[in-house]
């Protein structure tokens, strides 16, 4: 354990007030941050990231179904834009619907898309219904995807019943993205404990 | 004290320091922004070079909110590749760098978090006294704002900032240490520390 270094010690007392006053408020955040944390060596640079590469999620379909369910996102993401939301309280400018795969078949979802906000976030409302309760230390993900493949995570949710609505805010341009085509649908990943991949449970 | 000296030179002697101030450092350049925008147009330089510069404030946010070095590196690899994939959205005009980098980070740190938000076995008899919820994204925010900037320091100042604020060693035996006189050692680290505040001017009241 290390003892705070002395700001009089560091700086003197020599110069304009305002400029001590400025030194020292510099000083107490670097004491109330702390270290920053160092790298290991295997972290000392960028990962590198390929354009068709994803994150580390077992493909689970055909690519027939994925392509098809990605012409269905591009769909109703269109489609929402010009149709906009249904839940009154709160105001969507798109809404994507969503199914289960697999086990959870039987599950659907509705992603509704609210307009941006000045800082850039999109406020997203889901809708669940019928995914299976998690085990404990589990949680959903829900990630935009490519070709079937998860790429961006827009958050986490968990299951307490049959149905449950929630509310996101995700800091990427979906509309820049879309018409990057960096993204054409959506999906949701299951982590529980000690599974790995997570396996993909809902698609759009 | 400042004298006045009626000397006839042919040259005007330096006016008297104004007590060692310290002008204002330029612009980082490139900036975050450019960066970005860079990284957007898949420039893998500047992906390395905005890595570098904020790996570290990724990694220490990481750990203050998993507690775990393992799971907090998976993060901070997802981090970046999440901003290598979204970087392209990024828009100057609604806003600066760091609080979109930040929500990435949050993001993708707080999806690895939700695993081990498991309720206690017994609720304590006694209120908490860690930070509520707004003060710890507070504090997240101004340690990645102050780390983040540490970073933007060059080389020589950063080593005199991290040596005299996480190391316990005094200014003397920095100045042992590093085998330069004990004047530089101070005069950099003031010249560190006004590079700081102009970097964190918005976090500073």
């Amino acid at each position: 354990m290390t003892n705070d270094p002395n700001f009089h010690e560091l700086v003197g007392d020599e110069g304009p007030p305002e400029e001590l006053d400025r030194l020292r408020q510099v000083h107490e955040l670097l004491v109330a941050a702390g270290p920053p944390p160092e790298l290991s060596p295997a972290h000392e640079h960028a990962p590198k990231v390929e354009e068709s590469k994803v994150l580390r999620f077992k493909r689970r379909r055909t690519t027939f179904v994925f392509a098809f369910a990605a012409a269905i996102a591009a769909v109703a993401f269109a489609v929402g834009y010009t149709v906009g939301g249904r839940n009154s309280s709160f105001e969507a400018a798109g809404v994507v619907p969503m199914h289960g795969i697999g086990s959870q078949a039987a599950a659907t979802a509705d992603i509704r898309i609210g307009k941006h906000d000045s800082g850039g976030n999109y406020p997203l409302e889901m809708s669940v219904k019928g995914l299976s309760r998690l085990p404990k230390g589990g949680w959903y993900e829900l990630l935009l995807s490519k070709n079937g493949h998860p790429t961006l995570a827009c958050g986490s949710f968990g299951i307490d019943g049959k149905e449950t609505t929630f509310r996101l805010s995700v800091p990427y341009d979906l509309s820049e993205l879309r018409k990057a085509d960096t993204f054409d649908g959506w999906v949701v990943v299951r982590h529980t404990p000690g599974q790995h991949p997570a396996p993909i449970v809902m698609t759009t | 004290m400042a004298t006045d000296f009626a000397l006839d030179l042919p040259f005007r002697l330096p006016t008297a320091a104004k007590a060692a101030t310290i002008p204002k450092v330029s612009t980082l350049s490139p900036t975050d922004e450019e960066l970005l925008e860079r990284v957007g147009r898949r420039d893998g330089d500047a992906f390395e070079t905005l890595y570098r510069r904020y790996s570290r404030s990724v990694l220490g946010l990481a750990l203050r909110r998993l507690g775990d070095r393992g799971r907090a590196e998976d993060a901070l690899q997802e981090t970046f590749t999440a901003i290598w994939r979204a970087a392209k959205t990024y828009r100057p005009e609604r806003g600066p760098a760091a609080p979109w980098l930040f929500a990435v980070a949050r993001n993708s740190i707080s999806d690895r978090g939700r695993a081990r938000r498991e309720p206690p076995a017994e609720a304590p008899d006694e209120p908490s006294t860690e930070a509520g919820p707004d003060e710890q994204a507070e504090q997240s925010w101004v340690s990645w704002r102050v780390h983040s900037a540490i970073e933007t320091l060059p080389d020589h100042e950063r080593r005199l900032i991290e040596l005299a604020y996480w190391s316990g060693l005094s200014q003397s035996e920095i100045a042992e240490l590093e085998g330069i006189p004990l004047g530089t050692v101070k005069t950099r680290t003031r010249s560190a520390l006004a590079r700081l505040a102009d970097a964190l001017e918005e976090e500073l009241r």
